[in-house]
């Protein structure tokens, strides 16, 4: 369960292969939700090539929360702009749901999206001139839902995470906290199948970091697939996988296990007492 | 398509958000719509009344003018002759009205309107069998004589009995030319009215209409009638002539419109592009977010031109009101036709094509904005520029330096600002040089060849006691004896005017741009349209029938000639046959420099014992008063444009460097200074745009004046250059203006705080 | 547990009972709860340094009970506890002599040093967040507490980061 080898990323994408991952080699399963096979994105910066991510092969099956880790400038971002198509791979492979995604055009990339990623940035990035509801409600019109299915799922949607009472509000009126909820909902809005997310609580203190992150727990226990790039380790200990990345390499990828010493229910056994 | 939903919800909340500038986008095409129907309409008019009035009255091709009444069988067997109308026996009448005496043609018409070439009844009736005292009169005479239905209409026949006759009806006619271009004017009375008036059959003439089966083909008709009718023929003319007079009146109008009308296009095009443009810039951030949602390139580009140009067909549609309304409204006072479904269409659909163009470019600039929300857009920063560092080493205020630099981190919108500023400020100094043009019209009529202010005709008197009273007026300067007379071209076919004005000794001023003034017998000087339709130049000799004897006229110079299309030929009383020469049919009198010509008349009619006909010398420029209600219309409209471009560059002037706002506070700028930098920053473009474009519009405007002038025949040589202090004054009052406007958000951006954070 | 004991009875005299009472009561479940007996382990220590004088106080039907009350000497050490700054946290690890010796005595790699680290720090702090969604949200001693030990592993892992660019 260290680094991934490069022996196997060719048959990786592959349907129905066998997963490896923390419950051994065995049981089939359906496609992963993501996988990618060597990829590799070299940024041109003045005729410099510079590159951002160097050959990663990475494999998110359903349901799986995935943390990825590193320091500024180690390519996080960039990985998750590729997985979501806002970022155009230099080369290898991409395979979203069992379908190859990274030879897809803007276009085609942009309809995926629409259907299968959600996506949740670190300053929020909600349409400044919308309400509350219609920035929640876009999503799921752009996919051609009615109005009356949009306007349901737009309640619920608030409904669940506290913010009924604010969908008649411009973006600007509601605190940090509040604003990176409606920007969840709207990700949410359309069940995607992946939920993307770019230090989505780079921006918040702790307080909203705490509800942010209750709520990332909670429709990933739904089953929700999330992928989320953070440099904070108390985020990244929510997922079930972390991805360390140094240098658009992983470095390490595994599950988050138990600590060695079982909790036994209070404060007191994982502070040391001195004296 | 599935995003139109969520499209449409995002221009609603894009557009509540920004309601003035939508509001002004609206607002700036309605305003070039509205400029562009009002002028194609005044256009349309100006060229196309004859064509409207010879399709709805079925007109005749050629009239013919005999001593007695034609033989008609004969005249319909002409070649290409399809119908006759008439002979209509017409008596030559003074009509007197108010102290003034006019020439008029009074037509013997049935009371059952006739099939070909029947006037068409605009306002009152036609002539009824038992009509004695009725008459009908031509609505172009009727209008510059003030005459209404049921007022009196006096006629003073040949033998000096007067008949007091009273109007039933006004109607348009194709027959012949407006008044006063086309002189005498018409009228139609029963035919047992006009032997009452005048019972003298050899004291009336008889007209004869001819209508063709093909309009083109006129000469086998003409050379037919000549043929056949010899010597009885007094007059002919053909629909070419008529169309030619009604012509005059608004081309030069019309056409000076339509040069506005299309500069206003480019100006709208910019302010949209820029609005656009501008728009798109600052919404980047949300662009992006849309992308990062779902949207493709080409729906975002979708959705921009639908919002943009949503905004330009409602201006459009806007406009087509307005326009309509202000033809209809505004210029009451001209027969007006509604515009004419072809250039409506030209109209709208043109416009609507520069607006989607406009728009498709900062919309496709949109379309391509990358997906990634977080990406900062920052402006291109850092350098500053040459003209930056010019402000620093002149040691200038730091807020003058810092708005340097501002005002040029982005070339692209910094150039497409001045020049959206520009073209419109050329536009207004274009105008004020119409303006300036005009002025000089009415202040110095002798630049434009109307040196005299009056013409007196002899009327009851001798032309030596006419000339005799002229002359011990104190006001009058100079009395010139003059008599008009017509003159065939070489090919016979066409008459011109041949005007005879002073001696070569003693010459009229006449206004000569070109070559000099004559100076001998045989030697004459022209205006524009009659040189380009003879063909020939300064220092041609043309041979020409002046007044039925043959000369040779050597053109020597050409003048102003604002009167009949420049179709005039001016020459010396003595190069004119004594027959013609003596008495002298009128003398023009040069008044002295401010004297007043109502005054002069009044006291020459009262000299003579209102013997003597005076008449006031109608200047070009009274007929174009029009044009400045529509300059200063125009300048609001321009100055609209300006207006929304400023705001376009003042927005996102405050966008680019509201971040640099908190960094100038804190490194202690005063909120003074800091709105200062905002200012400097949005009003050097704006300064650059209305300098050169003054400086454009001064340049070309005399040029286009006199291209405008030559086309219509006055000539060359009447453009004026609006002067250099009302140039200044709108230099000023623009840049005064724009700074102003780009001073309240300034202060506002000033005051607020400003955190020092992203976003 | 010293100083502890020290500020309690600055405040007022107690037995050992009510000491530990108070104890649980302050910290709640941010502290493991103290065992009665260590407590009076401590009393007796600090009585026969002469920080604390116990005095016996009779009660009817049960065996007599000692009271502590904090003497002159008990007040000046509590207040140099009180003065002295306290030690900071981890100054010399012992995950680092291991990073720096391992590969030297080719025991392991240091990669995978820092990852199985990482990987124990992660497990860590996800008992620490588990530990903070069930402590109760009024028991603000005990979340501090729980903050204060999240944000040094935060602080451990952007620490692991740092060795893992330089040391790679």
């Amino acid at each position: 369960m260290s680094r991934s080898e490069p022996d196997r990323a060719g048959g990786a994408a592959r349907k129905g292969r066998v997963v490896r991952g923390a419950g051994g080699e065995r049981e089939a399963a359906p496609d992963p939700v993501v996988s990618t096979v060597n990829l590799v994105k070299i940024y041109q910066n003045g005729g410099v090539p510079v590159p951002a991510v160097r050959g990663v092969d990475l494999r998110v099956e359903p349901g799986e929360f995935v943390a990825i880790m590193g320091p500024s400038g180690s390519g996080k971002s960039t990985l998750v702009h590729m997985l979501g198509g806002l970022d155009v791979r230099t080369s290898g492979e991409i395979w979203l749901d069992g379908r190859r995604a990274d030879t897809l055009g803007e276009s085609a990339w942009a309809l995926l999206r629409r259907q299968k990623i959600g996506f949740v940035f670190q300053f929020f990035n909600l349409v400044a001139n919308m309400t509350v509801a219609d920035n929640v409600e876009l999503p799921a019109l752009l996919a051609g839902a009615s109005p009356r299915v949009a306007r349901e799922r737009r309640e619920h949607l608030l409904g669940a995470l506290g913010l009924t009472d604010r969908a008649g509000a411009a973006p600007a009126q509601l605190a940090g906290g509040e604003q990176q909820r409606v920007a969840l909902a709207r990700a949410l809005a359309n069940r995607p199948s992946l939920l993307l997310a770019d230090e989505p609580t780079g921006n918040l203190d702790s307080r909203n970091t705490r509800d942010v992150l209750r709520l990332l727990g909670e429709v990933h226990r739904d089953g929700q697939t999330i992928i989320l790039v953070t440099h904070d380790a108390r985020v990244a200990s929510l997922a079930d996988r972390v991805v360390s990345l140094l240098d658009g390499q992983i470095v390490d990828d595994g599950a988050v296990g138990a600590a060695r010493r079982r909790p036994r229910g209070t404060a007191g056994d994982v502070v040391e007492l001195r004296g | 398509m599935s995003t139109v939903r969520a499209s449409v919800r995002w221009i609603r909340a894009d557009l509540r958000a920004r309601r003035g500038q939508a509001l002004l986008a609206v607002l700036s095409v309605a305003g070039i719509v509205t400029a562009l129907i009002t002028s194609a309409t005044l256009l349309e008019d100006g060229t196309n009344p004859w064509r409207a009035l010879f399709a709805q009255t079925r007109g005749a091709h050629v009239w013919i003018h005999t001593r007695d009444a034609p033989d008609v069988t004969a005249l319909s067997r002409l070649p290409g002759v399809e119908q006759v109308a008439g002979p209509y026996r017409t008596a030559p009448v003074t009509l007197a009205l108010g102290g003034k005496k006019s020439p008029v043609a009074l037509r013997g018409t049935a009371a059952e309107p006739p099939r070909v070439a029947a006037p068409l009844v605009r306002e009152g009736r036609w002539l009824r069998p038992d009509d004695t005292g009725g008459v009908v009169v031509e609505r172009s005479f009727a209008e510059a004589l003030g005459l209404r239905v049921g007022g009196p209409f006096t006629v003073t026949a040949l033998n000096g009995a007067t008949h007091p006759l009273i109007v039933v009806g006004l109607a348009e006619s194709a027959d012949q030319g407006f008044y006063p271009e086309w002189t005498p004017g018409l009228a139609w009375t029963l035919p047992a009215t006009l032997t009452r008036i005048e019972p003298a059959p050899g004291r009336s003439e008889s007209v004869t209409g001819l209508r063709l089966a093909d309009g083109e083909e006129t000469l086998p008709a003409v050379h037919g009638a000549v043929t056949l009718l010899d010597e009885q023929i007094q007059r002919m003319s053909t629909w070419r002539e008529v169309r030619a007079s009604m012509e005059l009146d608004n081309r030069l109008l019309g056409l000076l419109l339509a040069l506005f009308g299309a500069a206003g296009l480019v100006a709208a095009a910019l302010a949209i592009a820029n609005a656009t443009g501008g728009r798109v810039l600052t919404q980047t951030r949300d662009i992006a977010t849309l992308k990062s949602l779902g949207y493709t390139r080409g729906q975002v580009f979708a959705v921009l031109v639908a919002e943009h140009g949503a905004l330009g067909l409602l201006g459009i549609a806007l406009g087509l009101v307005c326009g309509r309304l202000v033809t209809t409204l505004a210029l009451d006072g001209l027969p007006i036709l509604p515009l004419s479904p072809a250039p409506l269409l030209a109209i709208t659909g043109g416009t609507a094509a520069v607006v989607l163009a406009a728009v498709a470019l900062p919309a496709w600039r949109g379309g391509r904005t990358p997906p990634i929300p977080a990406a900062q857009v920052a402006p291109p920063r850092g350098r500053l520029s040459r003209l930056a560092r010019l402000a620093l080493l002149l040691r200038l205020p730091p807020a003058l330096v810092l708005g340097t630099r501002d005002a040029f981190t982005r070339r692209t919108p910094a150039l497409l600002t001045i020049v959206g500023l520009a073209v419109p400020m050329m536009m207004i100094t274009i105008g004020l040089g119409c303006w300036a043009t005009l002025d000089d019209f009415l202040r110095h009529p002798e630049r434009v060849g109307q040196a005299a202010a009056l013409t007196v005709h002899p009327g009851r008197l001798t032309a030596e006691d006419a000339a005799r009273i002229a002359r011990a007026d104190p006001d009058v300067l100079a009395v010139h004896p003059g008599s008009e007379v017509s003159a065939l071209e070489p090919e016979q076919t066409r008459s011109v005017l041949a005007r005879a004005l002073g001696t070569s000794a003693e010459p009229y001023p006449f206004a000569v741009v070109e070559g000099r003034m004559f100076a001998a017998r045989g030697e004459a000087v022209a205006g524009q349209g009659l040189l380009d339709l003879l063909g020939a130049g300064i220092g041609d000799r043309v041979r020409m029938t002046v007044g039925g004897t043959p000369l040779i006229v050597h053109i020597v110079g050409r003048v102003v000639e604002p009167d009949h299309d420049g179709e005039v030929l001016s020459l010396g009383m003595d190069s004119l046959a004594a027959k013609d020469a003596v008495p002298p049919q009128f003398h023009a009198l040069v008044l002295k420099q401010g004297a007043d010509p109502a005054a002069v008349r009044a006291r020459l009619l009262a000299a003579s014992g209102e013997a003597l006909e005076v008449r006031r010398t109608v200047n070009p420029a009274e007929r174009l008063a029009v044009i400045r209600v529509v300059i200063v219309a125009l300048t609001v409209v321009l100055a609209l444009l300006g207006l929304a471009n400023l705001l376009t560059a003042s927005a996102l002037g405050l966008r680019d460097h509201a971040l640099d706002l908190a960094v100038l506070k804190a490194m202690g700028l005063t909120p003074r200074q800091v709105a200062a930098t905002l200012v400097t920053g949005t009003g050097l473009p704006v300064v650059l745009g209305v300098v050169a474009g003054t400086a454009a519009g001064a340049s070309a405007v005399a040029g286009l004046i006199d291209l405008q002038g030559r086309t219509s025949g006055v000539g060359a040589g009447i453009g004026r250059t609006p002067s250099a202090a009302a140039l200044a004054a709108a230099a000023g009052i623009a840049i005064g203006a724009a700074l102003l406007v780009a001073l309240i958000p300034a202060r506002r951006a000033a005051r607020a705080q400003v955190p020092v954070t992203a976003r | 547990m010293r100083p502890f004991l020290l500020a309690l009875l600055a405040k007022e005299p107690a037995h050992g009972y009510e000491l530990k009472q108070a104890l649980e009561q302050i910290f709640g479940s941010a502290y493991p709860s103290p065992n009665i007996g260590q407590i009076y382990v401590t009393l007796g220590r600090l009585e026969k340094d002469g920080l604390v004088r116990a005095v016996d106080v009779e009660q009817p039907n049960r065996p007599n009970k000692k009271v502590y009350h904090l003497t002159a000497a008990g007040r000046e050490a509590l207040d140099a506890w009180a003065d002295e700054p306290t030690e900071g946290p981890r100054v010399r690890d012992e995950f680092f002599m291991k990073l720096v010796l391992a590969p030297m005595t080719g025991i392991s790699d240091r990669m995978t040093l820092i990852n199985r680290q990482r990987r124990h720090y992660l497990a860590l702090m996800r008992d620490l967040n588990e530990l903070a969604g069930r402590t109760d949200p009024a028991d603000r001693v005990a979340l501090l507490l729980i903050e204060g030990a999240m944000l040094h592993l935060q602080a451990d892992l952007d620490w692991l980061d740092r060795c893992q660019e330089d040391l790679s």
